[in-house]
C-alpha cells in the first residue's frame, strides 16, 4: 500500500507564507480532498509534490522513505503525476500527441526514433476507452472547448498508471454530469490502490467522492476527519473560521426597459436562430451542456467571434457585434471561461491586467495615469474582496481564484451596462462566490444587465431571475428561476440529448 | 514593467566592465574615447530602440540592415536626380530626399504589417524578403557604386557636433526619451506589452492589435530609414554595402537588455544599456588590439553570458508559470 507523508512542510514567497509547518499522513487506495480558500496554499502543495517547487523546510516521505523530488519529470517517474489547476497542453498538438507527450512509442528497425503513429494512436485510444472518455483524436486542443481540454488534460495525467495522482480542481470546468464520470474514474483507481489528492470548491462533491478531508487555512493546516464527519458546516468552519450561507438573493424585479435584444442570431456551425430579451436589471442564466453553443453565443455577442447574421440591439442601437473594442464601446462586455489564454496576460502585473480595457478611459490624452489606475485597483480588490500583496507584480503569482477575481474586475472597470459571465465562478471559494453573487446583484440592481452561462446548475437559481435552455446551439425554451428547484432544471437540461 | 532590484543586474555588469577597462585598457578612460563609442553605437542603437517595441509587440524586423543600406542610397539617388536632372539647389534637394527616404521606410514597414495582419503571414517572413529585396533594391539603384551627389554641408548630420556630442548620439538620446516616454506612459505602450503577452486577451480586452503591430513595424522601418540617412551622411555616399548583419548586432543588443524574444516583456531602457554593452566591449577590445577574429568570439561569448545573467531570476517564475 502506498503511503505518502509530509512532515512540516513550508513554503514561502516573497511577501506570502504560502505554506507553514504543513504535516498530513495520506495512505493508498483512498480519495483524500484538500479543501482551502483562494489563496490557502493547495496548489502550492501539489506543485512541492510534483517537484515544480521546493519546499523552504520539510520532509516528504514516500512510502515511508524520505524522497526529493527536483522537477515534475522527476516525479512522474516515481510514480507521482498531476493535473494542474491551469491547462498545460500544448494547443497546436493534437490530443493524442498532448496525451504522450515525452512518451510517444518509436518504432524499431531501419530508422530508429520514427514515431509509430498506429501504435500511438492504439494506446490512446484504449487509455480513453479504460477512462470512457470520447475524444476528438487527431483534433489539435485548441479547437476543443475548455471542459474537453480539461479531459485531455486528465487523461494525460493518466498514461503513465501513476500511484499518486493529484488533481487541482479538475472539475472546475465541467458540468456536473461530466464531472460524474471524472468521479467514477476516481474512484475505480483509488479502487485499484491509488492515493489519490483531490481539490476542489465544490463542497457537495466530497461526502459522494472522497474518503477524508483535510483543510488548510492561510497555509496551515486545520485538520483531517474522515468524509463522513465533513458535514458541509463543519468543511466551511476549517476553511474559514467563520459560518457562509446561501441563500436566493437576487428579489428585485428587472425594470422594464429592455437593454440587449436579441433576433435571429446566427453563427454556422455554433448556434443558429438566437433570441431572447433582456431587460435592465435582470440576471438571466444560460443552461445547456458541453458543446450546446452556451460559450459561442457569448463569444459571437460579445464580437470575439461575430455571428453570420441577425440582430443585436443595445440600448435601442442597433449594433453589429465585429470586434471586442466595438462591443466594448457599445457597453457590452464578457468575461471569458478561459483565464489564462483568454481572460488575462500571465506576464503583466495585476495592475495593467485590471486596467487595459478601461485604459482609454483612464488615460486622458493617450497618456496613462498611474494614480487613477491604482484607484481602480483598489476599488475593485475591495469590492471583490482579492487577495493582492503587489498589485506591481506578475498576476501569474496569485492564486487560481484571485486570478479569476482580477479577469471579473478588469471588465467590471469598464462600466457596462450589460456583461456577459462565461462560467465567472470557476475555481473561486465559497466565501468568494458568495460575494461575488453579492456583487451581480449589485449590479443589477444598479439597473446592468448580466447574462450568465454556468456548468453549476444550483448557482443559476440562486441568481438569476430567469434560465434559457440552450441545445445543439439553439435555445430551446426558458422558464423561471425563482420557481425552479433543482431536480426539474436538471431534467430540463438532459432532455432529450 | 515594474522596477525589481534584479533588473540592475546589466547596469552592474556594465559598470564592471568599465571599470576594468579603464584600468587595462590605455586610453579608454577619455572624453573623447566616450564620445567615440557614443557615435559608434548610436545608428544601431536608433534602430534597437524602435526594435525593442517590435519585439515586445511579439514580432521581428530583420531587414533593418538592408534598410539602412537602402534608405543611404535612396537619399543619394534623388538627391542626384532632384540637383542633377531637375536642377534644384542642394538646400532644397537634400531635405526632401532625406523627407522621401523616411516616408519610404515608413511605407515599407506598414507593409509588413499589413501582411502580418491581413495575410497572416509571420513578419519574419516578410522582412527577411525585405532583407533581400532592399539590398537588391540599393545595388540597383546605384548600380554597385557609391553615389556622391551630397554637398559638403551634409556631412554635418552624421559626422558633426552639437555642443561636443556628435549629432547621432543626440538623435539616439532624443529617440530613446521618446520611446521610453512612449513604452512607460502611454495607452499605446501598454497595448503593445498587450499585444505581445497575449494577442488573444489583448483583442478581447478591446485592444486594436492591427494598428499596434503595424505601427511599430512601421516606427522600426523609419527609425531604420533615418539611421540610413545618417550613414550616408557619415560616409558622405549613398553605398549598398554598408550596414550589412546589423539587424543581428541590435537583436543581439535587445536580447542583452532583457527583452524576451517570445514577446510580451522588456524595456527600452534594457535596450540602451544592451546597446552600451555591445559598444563598450568593441571599443576596448580595438583598444587592447585584440585581433578581430577573437573580437568575434569575444562578444558571441559574452552576448550569451549577458542573457543567461538576466534570464536567471526569471527561470523559477517560469517554471511555476508552467506548472501553476
Ligand atoms: N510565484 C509566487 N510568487 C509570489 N506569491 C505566490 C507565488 N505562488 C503563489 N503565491 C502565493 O501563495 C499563496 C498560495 O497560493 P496557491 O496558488 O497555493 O493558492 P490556492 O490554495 O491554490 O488557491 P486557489 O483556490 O485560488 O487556487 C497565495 O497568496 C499566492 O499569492
Ligand atoms: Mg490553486
Amino acid at each position: 500500500m502506498i503511503t505518502l507523508e509530509l512532515q512540516n512542510i513550508s513554503r514561502v514567497f516573497p511577501g506570502t507564507v504560502a505554506l507553514q509547518d504543513f504535516s498530513v499522513r495520506w495512505e493508498g487506495g483512498k480519495i483524500h480532498a484538500l479543501i482551502g480558500r483562494n489563496g490557502a496554499g493547495k496548489s502550492t502543495l501539489v506543485n512541492i509534490l510534483t517537484g515544480a517547487l521546493a519546499p523552504t523546510t520539510g520532509t516528504m516521505l514516500l512510502n515511508d522513505t524520505p524522497c526529493t523530488l527536483r522537477s515534475p519529470a522527476d516525479a512522474r517517474r516515481t510514480g507521482i503525476a498531476a493535473v494542474y489547476q491551469e491547462l498545460s497542453l500544448l494547443p497546436d498538438l493534437n490530443v493524442i500527441e498532448n496525451i504522450l507527450l515525452g512518451r510517444l512509442p518509436v518504432r524499431k528497425g531501419m530508422l530508429p526514433g520514427r514515431i509509430d503513429w498506429k501504435a500511438a494512436e492504439r494506446t490512446t485510444r484504449e487509455l480513453l476507452a479504460r477512462l470512457n472518455i470520447s475524444l476528438p483524436l487527431h483534433t489539435p486542443v485548441r479547437h476543443l472547448s475548455v471542459a474537453r481540454q480539461q479531459l485531455v488534460e486528465i487523461a494525460k495525467a493518466m498514461a503513465s498508471s501513476p500511484g499518486v495522482l493529484l488533481c487541482d480542481e479538475p472539475t472546475s470546468a465541467l458540468s456536473h454530469q461530466e464531472a460524474r464520470c471524472v468521479f467514477e474514474l476516481l474512484r475505480t483507481l483509488a479502487d485499484h490502490g491509488a492515493l489519490i489528492i483531490y481539490i476542489t470548491h465544490r463542497l457537495q462533491e466530497i461526502r459522494t467522492l472522497a474518503d477524508t478531508v483535510t483543510a488548510l487555512r492561510d497555509g496551515v493546516s486545520t485538520g483531517t476527519v474522515p468524509s463522513a464527519a465533513a458535514t458541509p458546516e463543519r468543511m466551511v468552519a476549517m476553511m474559514f473560521g467563520e459560518d457562509v450561507r446561501f441563500s436566493r438573493m437576487i428579489d428585485h424585479s428587472p425594470l422594464p426597459t429592455t437593454v440587449l435584444e436579441v433576433r435571429g442570431l446566427t453563427r454556422h456551425s455554433a448556434f443558429s436562430d438566437v433570441s431572447f430579451t433582456l431587460r435592465a436589471g435582470e440576471v438571466i442564466g444560460i443552461a445547456g451542456l458541453m458543446g450546446s453553443g452556451r460559450t459561442e453565443l457569448l463569444r459571437s455577442l460579445a464580437g470575439a467571434d461575430p455571428p453570420d447574421t441577425g440582430d443585436v440591439v443595445i440600448n435601442g442601437r442597433i449594433c453589429v457585434p465585429r470586434s471586442p473594442a466595438q462591443m466594448m464601446h457599445c457597453g457590452m462586455v464578457m468575461t471569458p471561461e478561459n483565464r489564462k489564454d483568454h481572460g488575462l496576460l500571465t506576464l503583466l502585473s495585476t495592475r495593467a491586467n485590471m486596467t487595459l480595457p478601461s485604459l482609454d478611459r483612464l488615460a486622458p490624452h493617450a497618456i496613462t495615469n498611474r494614480t487613477r489606475e491604482e484607484q481602480v485597483v483598489a476599488r475593485m480588490q475591495r469590492e471583490l474582496d482579492i487577495a493582492l500583496a503587489d498589485p506591481e507584480a506578475p498576476v501569474s503569482a496569485l492564486s487560481g481564484g484571485n486570478q479569476q477575481k482580477v479577469v471579473l474586475g478588469k471588465w467590471l472597470a469598464t462600466d457596462p451596462r450589460v456583461m456577459l459571465l462565461d462560467e465567472p465562478t470557476r475555481g473561486i471559494d465559497i466565501k468568494a462566490k458568495a460575494q461575488m453573487f453579492q456583487t451581480v446583484v449589485r449590479l443589477s440592481r444598479e439597473g446592468m444587465g448580466l447574462l450568465v452561462v454556468s456548468s453549476e446548475l444550483e448557482e443559476l437559481l440562486l441568481l438569476c431571475h430567469r434560465i434559457l435552455f440552450m441545445q445543439h446551439g439553439r435555445i430551446t425554451g426558458s422558464a423561471d428561476a425563482g420557481s425552479m428547484c433543482l431536480e426539474t432544471l436538471l431534467a430540463r437540461c438532459m432532455e432529450s440529448s | 514593467m515594474s522596477r525589481r532590484p534584479h533588473h540592475f543586474i546589466l547596469e552592474l555588469v556594465l559598470v564592471v566592465l568599465c571599470i576594468t577597462l579603464a584600468v587595462l585598457a590605455p586610453g579608454f578612460f577619455s572624453a573623447e574615447n566616450a564620445l567615440n563609442v557614443l557615435r559608434n553605437i548610436s545608428m544601431q542603437g536608433i534602430i534597437a530602440l524602435g526594435m525593442t517595441m517590435v519585439i515586445v509587440a511579439g514580432e521581428i524586423d530583420l531587414s533593418v540592415g538592408s534598410a539602412v543600406a537602402f534608405a543611404g542610397c535612396w537619399t543619394a539617388y534623388l538627391t542626384g536626380t532632384f540637383t542633377g536632372t531637375l536642377g534644384w539647389p542642394p538646400a532644397v534637394a537634400v531635405p526632401v530626399a532625406i523627407g522621401l527616404a523616411a516616408i519610404t521606410g515608413f511605407l515599407l514597414g506598414s507593409l509588413t504589417g499589413f501582411i502580418r495582419m491581413r495575410f497572416r503571414v509571420p513578419s519574419f517572413i516578410t522582412t527577411l524578403a525585405l532583407m533581400t529585396g532592399l539590398s537588391g533594391a540599393a545595388e540597383l539603384i546605384t548600380n554597385g557604386f557609391p553615389l556622391t551627389p551630397f554637398p559638403e554641408w551634409y556631412n554635418a548630420l552624421g559626422g558633426g557636433y552639437l555642443a561636443g556630442v556628435p549629432v547621432p548620439a543626440l538623435v539616439l538620446l532624443c529617440v530613446f526619451l521618446a520611446s521610453s516616454f512612449v513604452m512607460n506612459h502611454t495607452v499605446f505602450g501598454r497595448s503593445v506589452y498587450a499585444v505581445g503577452g497575449n494577442e488573444e486577451a489583448a483583442r478581447l480586452s478591446g485592444i486594436p492589435v492591427g494598428r499596434t503591430k503595424t505601427t511599430v513595424l512601421a516606427v522600426t522601418a523609419t527609425l531604420a530609414a533615418v539611421a540610413g540617412v545618417l550613414q550616408s551622411s557619415e560616409i558622405m555616399s549613398g553605398t549598398a554595402t554598408t550596414a550589412k548583419g546589423w539587424e543581428l548586432d541590435i537583436i543581439a543588443a535587445v536580447i542583452i537588455g532583457g527583452t524576451s524574444l517570445s514577446g510580451g516583456s522588456g524595456s527600452v531602457r534594457g535596450t540602451m544599456v544592451g546597446v552600451m554593452f555591445l559598444g563598450v566591449i568593441i571599443n576596448g577590445m580595438t583598444l587592447l588590439n585584440v585581433n578581430e577574429y577573437w573580437q568575434h568570439v569575444v562578444r558571441g561569448i559574452l552576448i550569451l553570458t549577458a542573457v543567461l545573467l538576466n534570464r536567471a531570476h526569471v527561470t523559477q517564475e517560469a517554471f511555476r508559470e508552467a506548472a501553476a
